[in-house]
């Protein structure tokens, strides 16, 4: 689905990212590991075409999609939920949905199915459905990190790339976000995920990637990495458990 | 090695426009250089409000009128000379630009743009109506300042204009890389963040309005007497724009780029007067456009796509130019699609742009790699150390209700910190514990309740007050200066600790060096502690996130609080950078430092706290040891999940 290969990329005049390679296959779900300043987000920045890669190669689904604008990879497929969760906060959580359908709307898809992969989300998500009329931007932390997740879900992608799904969460809240992750890969949704909570993410992934200092350390399947000791010392150590 | 650069350049052009009266052939063009040396001196005011704090000012041509005019009435019915005139314009622009800046900047939004906008158009009615003092429509007629009883020449005021240039461009240059130039862009980047440093967003805005109004008067004293007659329909709305305009296209942030632009709008329309220079014009845009346009895409720093429109555009100026006969009926069309061009591609201004342009090229011979971070240091921690020994509580929250609407975010909350404790507050996103940070930082003023910290009352104080009285955070959605470096960021905490005025800045006194050097010194300590020394000089806003945060707490330990608000200081670490911010909190607590943490990592509040309280819709639901409140159902219910 897609391949990476030898990607650079940087902010100025600072290079990040010196080259990785990696695959994110159909139907699986693929972890970036690495510490903070590894290149994590800066990977998902360059895929989703909001940083143009300096040098190296990114073909989805057989296309070259290097350098292309956000807005080119978006109709092709790829969606991005952003850092730091970034809803439009002056809109009501249904046009939030919508507007993540908005590609699809474009190609003047019918809207009855639309709707009903609205209710998909709010079956997915029950407490927006409960939200459904309210401002995106009164939502509490972690519903708006549902509705970024949701909103990227309405784009019906063919990949799904989800940066710090987490971030900020009240314990019960990181539970129920990884239940929903379980859930999309029963699915069969094809997702790349950078979490901080590295065993957490490992236990819902098939595949792994250690990223440092801009490079590709070590891949494995998700379930080897999770046993390596050197991971398990770096990564896993005891901060991250629950 | 900078200083050394910018001396050097300043050198260089004093020199040439020292020489500029042997070159030129009348004094017709040295009239022109003239003003565009005073437009240069109103545009370093300009820059000030609308470069670095980011705030729209209509009303510039206004004060420049009333520079030039009270140069005029000062001379003209007080019988006072120039040399008295000067310094009093620049006085009474600076007095009108606290009028009125005072009422429009104290709420935010296009107020400051819309009062300007009024001022600009009252002024010129009132010059025109106050018979009296301006001699109405008829204008003012002034002669060259005396020295000696003797009337200068018209080069010999030039050289005077170049003198007041050059000093303009020293002070300008000086204040904007003091503490108060970095105030000004700290509360264009994040106004919150700038009140919480102990810097009032409202007095710095205020300050850069007068200042800027003072430019802007000693710049109007000089024209009037350059041009020696005054009358009111010069300073009209037409004028504000042009000085926009000015700034806009010659580049914000730079002196260069003021000069630059100030250049271009005395000088373009001289040139769109005559149809020989403006094909020459014309002609010389074209060649440069394509010439950059050839080597960028040799270079591979652009695309044929991204350059065709404005290569084909000037080309076809270039073009019309030659088959055009006379100039007279196109001027002003082509002014305005010149201007259009300049905006639409060159955002950041020629001179903005010329740079990125040069490191561009620069940059595709030779990629820099990234430095790896170094690691937390918390040995010789640059840390004030407060005193220990009191067991009064010295922050008390009592009763304290927070209402917005209808709905209550917290409602009757009551706690206490005592002297070198950490207090940990957890609870479910949304049950009120930011709004609980943003009460006692005075962020927000609460709507019932008291806060008492250090014994006094605080409720309802101004942020920067409360964070000057020893109250330092930092925020849940990172709260940096984007535009500034790490240094900087840290410098603007420190802020508190230069205490030159005005005149210290400008002069360069003693004390100014002293502070600056002890301080910079102070803020590379800082940086060395969270790991951030081999990136001072980086954008903040390029740091990744998680060393944002640990900015952020440096930051926060340059005001050197006594007690210290970490806003989930944990998320988006890592497991390694976890065990770093506990080392920090650890560091920071021993110093005998407060600390309030909001945190969602258990394991965070179970190393670093000695209490925790836990919130629900508003509420304190419960209140313990780590171990107490994690084994209490109503938490686990509500917030930890089985």
């Amino acid at each position: 689905m897609l391949i990476v290969d030898h990607l650079e990329a940087g902010y100025g005049k600072i290079t990040v990212l010196k080259g990785i390679s990696f695959e994110v296959p159909k139907g699986k779900i693929v972890s970036l590991i690495g510490s903070n300043g590894a290149g994590k987000t800066t990977t998902m920045r360059a895929l989703s075409g909001m940083l143009t890669p300096h040098g190296g190669n990114i073909r989805f689904k057989g296309e070259r999609i290097t350098g292309k604008r956000s807005d080119q990879i978006a109709q092709l497929g790829v969606a991005h939920s952003p850092e730091g969760r970034r809803v439009f906060t002056s809109m009501s959580v249904h046009d939030n949905l919508i507007l993540g359908a908005y590609t699809r709307l474009r190609r003047g898809e019918a809207s009855k199915r639309i709707q009903s992969d609205l209710q998909r989300m709010f079956d997915l998500f029950p407490r927006l459905a409960e939200r459904k009329t309210q401002l995106a931007g009164t939502l509490s932390g972690g519903e708006q990190q549902m509705l970024a997740m949701a909103r990227a879900l309405m784009m019906n992608p063919d990949l799904i790339l989800l940066d710090e799904p987490s971030m900020g969460l009240a314990p019960i809240l990181v539970a129920e976000i990884f239940a929903i992750i379980r859930r999309l890969r029963e699915d069969g949704v094809t997702m790349l995920l950078v979490e901080q909570f590295a065993s957490a993410a490992l236990k819902v992934s098939d595949y792994g990637y250690v990223l440092e200092h801009g490079k590709i350390a070590l891949h494995d399947s998700a379930e080897r990495l999770s046993q390596n000791p050197a991971v398990i010392a770096a990564y896993l150590g005891g901060a991250a458990g629950h | 090695m900078i200083r050394w650069n910018q001396w050097s350049a300043l050198l260089l052009t004093s020199v040439a426009l020292i020489s500029l009266p042997w070159l030129l052939p009348n004094d017709f063009y040295l009239h022109l250089a003239e003003t565009i040396l005073i437009y240069t001196v109103l545009l370093y005011g300009l820059d000030i409000v609308v470069g670095y704090t980011g705030q729209v000012s209509l009303g510039h041509a206004g004060l420049f009128g009333v520079g030039a005019y009270a140069a005029g009435v000062l001379s003209i019915k007080c019988g006072l000379g120039f040399w008295i005139a000067l310094p009093a314009s620049m006085g009474i622009t600076a007095a009108f630009g606290i009028l009125l800046a005072l009422p429009a900047l104290r709420v935010v939004g296009p107020y400051l743009a819309m009062v300007t906008l009024a001022f600009g158009t009252i002024i010129q009615i009132l010059i025109n109506e106050m018979d009296f003092l301006t001699d109405g429509p008829l204008g003012i007629k002034l002669s060259k300042p005396l020295i000696h009883a003797h009337h200068l020449s018209v080069v010999e005021y030039y050289g005077v204009v170049v003198l007041i240039f050059v000093l303009a461009t020293i002070v300008m240059n000086r204040l904007v890389h003091s503490h108060w130039g970095r105030a000004f862009e700290a509360l264009r980047d994040s106004p919150i963040a700038t009140d919480c440093m102990g810097v009032s967003v409202y007095r710095y805005k205020v300050l850069a309005f007068v200042l800027s109004a003072g430019f802007a008067g000693v710049a109007g004293c000089l024209y009037g007497y350059s041009e020696q007659y005054i009358s009111p329909n010069t300073y009209n709305f037409d004028l504000t724009i042009l000085f926009l305009l000015a700034i806009i296209m010659g580049g914000r942030k730079s002196r260069f780029g003021a000069l630059l632009g100030s250049t271009i709008i005395v000088l373009l329309p001289k040139l769109l007067d005559d149809i020989h220079s403006f094909r020459l014009t014309a002609c010389l845009l074209a060649g440069a456009v394509l010439l950059g346009s050839v080597v960028s895409i040799r270079r591979g720093i652009t695309t044929l796509k991204a350059v065709w429109i404005p290569v084909l555009g000037t080309v076809a100026i270039a073009v019309v130019s030659f088959q055009l006969e006379a100039m007279t009926d196109w001027r002003l069309s082509i002014f305005g699609v010149m201007i259009l061009l300049v905006v639409y591609y060159l955002q950041d201004g020629i001179v903005g742009f010329s740079s990125q342009w040069v490191r561009k090229l620069k940059l595709a011979d030779r990629m820099e790699q990234s430095i790896p971070f170094a690691a937390v240091d918390v040995n010789r921690a640059p840390i004030t150390a407060q005193s220990q020994h009191s067991s009064e509580p010295f922050l008390k929250v009592s009763n304290v209700v927070m209402a917005f609407g209808g709905l209550k975010a917290l409602n009757r909350v009551s706690f206490s910190v005592h002297r070198g404790a950490v207090l940990g507050l957890i609870g479910p996103n949304g049950s009120g514990k930011s709004t609980m940070m943003n009460v006692l930082t005075g962020l927000y003023k609460p709507t019932a309740g008291r806060i008492e910290f250090k014994q006094r009352d605080i409720t309802g104080s101004d942020p920067s007050a409360i964070a000057l009285n020893g109250m330092a955070r930092t925020f849940q959605n990172v709260q940096l200066f984007g535009e500034m470096t790490v240094l900087d960021n840290v410098l603007v905490g420190l802020h508190h600790g230069f205490k030159s005025g005005l005149f210290g800045i400008a002069l360069r006194l003693g004390r100014f060096g002293r502070d600056d050097q002890s301080l910079r010194e102070r803020a590379d300590r800082l940086l060395t502690m969270v790991g951030l020394q081999h990136h001072a000089n980086e954008l903040a806003r390029n740091l990744p996130y998680g060393k944002q945060r640990l900015l952020e707490i440096a930051r926060a330990l340059a005001l050197d609080p006594e007690l210290l608000l970490l806003d989930e200081p944990a998320a988006g670490l890592t497991a390694a950078d976890i065990v770093e911010l506990l080392s920090i909190i650890k560091v920071i607590q021993a110093a005998g430092i407060s600390v309030v943490l909001i945190e969602h990592h258990m394991d965070v509040i179970q190393a670093a706290c000695q209490h925790v309280i836990v919130f629900d819709f508003g509420e304190i639901i419960a209140a313990g040891t780590p171990s107490d409140v994690q084994a209490n159902p109503k938490v686990i219910e509500a917030y930890l999940g089985a």
